[in-house]
């Protein structure tokens, strides 16, 4: 009972030592290992990374009042939202699209942000959700995944690297976390793409979207979809569909950003502009069919409504 | 007195350690040198704290660090910071290189992801190949490299201008001709005082002073010019072969 | 979620020497979904004045409406053309009207008064959603990419420029300013106003 009594009281010497341990804890840098390099992962010396927390009775709620924008609009630190990405596995390999724009609010914060992470030359990992999050624990399981290959003399197959992924961030389920990823890759099995969140869901699958133009994303894709795709093809419908995200959501846009995955690795096909692939189509690239996608364009000269240019100034 | 019935609920106090304190933080990179500028007023809603308190620092001679949000975070951060190089220096006997440096950056501030630091970065200077970088953060981590970029309380009205100016945007160039890909230094210091004097115009908390710190790469024909211009003053730390200058002006006060 | 945002849009106008241009995009959406790229909320109140409506999608029409109404009963009852600034007064009291349950509208107006000596002088305002005039010598905006549009126009306005320098300033200011703006753009329409015609352009904007 004594016990119990001191392990709540504010004024007993193991409060005190709690106290001066805490404090002590506070900084968190002071490790002998932070003099030299860590490469950039000094967090992480203690084996597992440190994070520091409020000293509060309830520090979710904390952060959830700071952080969360959807439930306070007002609240300070605003962590980036709006997002259009896709992957999915046909007969050549896995073809990963996304768009690059980060909104804050109605404010376009960044025009540039690459929503896919190079895990290593097999993986890759898309970004939908906190920015941070998804660039800090995907770099985190890059370093994994190189430790299982000199551990094992082989490489990480998908399954193992995107469940790695999914068990931590389990971990800090309630913390705030907020990650909406596809682990993308190539193994032993063949073309496989992992759907992981932060709230622990892991799913397997053909065809994925994450994002708040995943509803526009899907449309397209899942007319277009076969497992008989050409290479072309199929890089061509990654294309289109982020282009009618991009197009119709508010919060998507900007650029699109295509990658094709093999067996020998992924490949970077490019960046296209969604307004120029709107006016004038993605560029001379295999699979386009020439012209832009916008629906000006297909209508045009179609209708009483739509007369061809040259007509209308005449 | 509190009465009876305001004891009969247990009492809620939010713990609430974030303010803002204003301002604007600005970089831009050029081919061989970047511009990484601040405003100094520092405000606490309708209120002016000071008419100086610095929002940007030099790290070493080629990174120079720009801190915007919650200015007691910002000059903790700074200070951390500067501690992390300092060892580095010494475990090393060199300064770290300005994409290590980002890193660092991005690891530090995800470390208090569920306390963050409620500062945007913005950290400019010169790559080791010799050219000019900006790299942007948000308050836990996520980092990326750009050519320009604009933070604070007048980041909505800086950033589209710079879009304009520094990426040419919605402009089409003449025929058989091409934008230039990379300002020279007096262009973009003309740049960033005109963003500057129009933000103070329109944002309440945005003037007083502005404090641009140039890092040039080495080699910079621009050297000269810099020595030459009045009110630019050197503050490159050791005799290395990046040089730090920086250029103060003033801002209307009201 | 705020009204003001529902449906997006922004309006800038700007004066110029004895001309003065007022432009806006042309994006109509539900939150974050575009509905319409061909959203007109620039109306013509003379042929030497006109109104931007930005706001609540529904209340661009109710609103441009009953301006109507009143400026056809002004012209008739009074037999000659409303001036810029009766109107503006006129879009201000009608605004106050509804002090307690306002229109989500921010009116910007731009146009050209008569001088007594037969000339023109440029006018432009802009009111808050309950009729505070603000009458500015340079320029005016309003809509969800207001501070965005003050930057870019404390940026590239200056005094005294020509008709064509005009609408290069403003297409400029308005593009850029709606490209970061989540709620903005899908295409722009300008209307430059001078002494002896009105140019109306409509601009290419980015589609996303």
């Amino acid at each position: 009972m004594n016990s119990l009594a001191q392990r709540f009281s504010t004024t007993s010497p193991l409060a005190h030592f709690r106290k001066i341990q805490r404090l002590a804890d506070e900084d968190e840098d002071v490790s002998d290992a932070a003099w030299g390099s860590q490469a950039g992962f000094g967090s992480l010396t203690k084996g597992v990374p440190t994070f520091t927390v409020p000293n509060l009775p309830d520090p979710t709620a904390f952060l959830r009042l700071h952080t969360d924008d959807h439930a306070d609009p007002n609240c300070r630190i605003k962590i980036q939202h709006g997002t259009t990405t896709l992957a999915f596995r046909f007969q050549g390999g896995v073809i990963v699209a996304v768009d690059s724009r980060a909104t804050a609010g109605s404010y376009v914060a960044s025009g540039t942000v690459k929503k896919v992470i190079e895990i290593n030359p097999y993986l890759l990992g898309t970004m939908a959700g906190g920015a941070a999050d998804c660039q800090y624990w995907e770099t985190y399981l890059g370093i994994h995944c190189r430790l299982h290959e000199l551990r094992n003399r082989e490489r990480i197959s998908v399954s193992a690297a995107s469940k790695y992924l999914s068990n931590l961030v389990y971990g800090y389920k309630g913390m705030g976390l907020s990650m909406g990823t596809m682990i993308c890759g190539w193994d032993k099995t063949g073309p496989t793409i992992f759907y992981v969140d932060s709230d622990g869901t892991r799913l397997k699958g053909d065809l994925f979207s994450v994002g708040s133009g995943s509803t526009f994303a899907y449309g397209v894709l899942d007319q277009g979809y076969r497992w008989d795709l050409t290479d072309e093809e199929a890089q061509e419908l990654g294309r289109r569909s982020i282009y009618a995200a991009g197009h119709r959501d508010a919060f998507s846009g900007n650029t699109c950003n295509l990658y094709h995955v093999k067996e020998d690795g992924w490949r970077f096909i490019g960046n296209f502009d969604i307004s120029k692939m709107h006016y004038e189509g993605p560029g001379d690239v295999p699979g386009a069919p020439g012209g832009g996608y916008g629906y000006a364009l297909r209508v045009e000269g179609k209708s009483s409504a739509n007369p061809p240019v040259a007509e209308a100034a005449a | 007195m509190p009465d009876m019935n305001s004891l009969a609920h247990p009492q809620q106090h939010q713990f609430n350690p974030y303010t803002e304190n204003g301002g604007t933080i600005l970089a831009i990179a050029g081919e061989d040198f970047t511009v990484i500028a601040g405003d100094t007023r520092q405000s606490e809603g309708y209120s002016i704290q000071t008419r100086y308190a610095p929002k940007v620092f030099r790290l070493t001679d080629k990174a120079v660090l720009a801190v915007n949000g919650f200015a007691a975070d910002g000059n903790m951060f700074v200070k951390k910071v500067r501690q992390r190089l300092e060892w580095y220096r010494h475990a090393h006997a060199k300064d770290m290189p300005l994409r290590a440096i980002a890193r660092l950056i991005q690891t530090m501030l995800y470390a208090r992801r569920f306390f963050p630091f409620y500062v945007y970065n913005i950290l400019g200077g010169i790559e080791e190949d010799g050219s000019g970088a900006v790299y942007s953060f948000d308050p836990v981590g996520s980092y990326e490299r750009e050519a320009c970029r604009a933070a604070g309380a007048a980041q909505s009205l800086v950033q589209p201008f710079l879009d304009n100016q520094i990426y040419f945007k919605n402009q089409t160039p003449a025929q058989d001709t091409s934008h230039p890909v990379h300002l020279p230094l007096h262009s973009v210091l003309a740049l960033v005082i005109d963003s500057f004097t129009g933000a103070t115009e329109r944002h309440i908390e945005v003037g007083d002073g502005l404090e641009m710190y140039v890092v040039l790469a080495r080699g910079n024909p621009a050297l000269q010019s810099l020595q030459d211009l009045p009110g630019a003053e050197e503050v490159t730390g050791t005799q290395a072969e990046e040089r730090v200058f920086v250029i103060r002006r003033d801002l209307k006060k009201d | 979620m705020s009204i003001m945002e529902l449906n997006g849009g922004s309006v800038i106008a700007m004066v110029g020497k004895d001309c003065v241009a007022i432009a806006s995009d042309l994006r109509l959406g539900n939150q974050a979904l575009g509905l319409s790229s061909n959203f007109q909320r620039i109306f013509p109140v003379t042929d030497r004045i006109y109104v931007g409506l930005p706001g609540l999608g529904t209340d661009v029409h109710t609103l441009w409406e009953k301006f109507r109404f009143r400026v056809n009963m002004y012209t008739i009852k009074e037999e000659r053309e409303i001036e810029p600034e009766t109107f503006a007064h006129l879009v201000s009291s009608t605004l106050y009207e509804h002090r307690f349950g306002p229109y989500f509208i921010e009116p910007v107006i731009a146009g050209l008064a008569k001088t007594p000596s037969g000339g023109v002088k440029p006018f432009i305002a802009a009111t808050d959603l309950i009729g505070c005039l603000n009458f500015a010598k340079d320029f005016v905006v309003a809509g969800t990419a207001s501070s965005k549009l003050f930057g870019m126009a404390e940026g590239l306005w200056e005094p005294d420029l020509e008709p064509e320098d005009l609408f290069e300033t403003i297409s400029q200011a308005l593009m850029n300013a709606v490209d970061r703006d989540a709620y903005s753009g899908w295409g722009c329409v300008v209307h430059v106003i001078t002494k002896d015609k009105i140019v109306t352009r409509t601009l290419k904007g980015r589609m996303d």
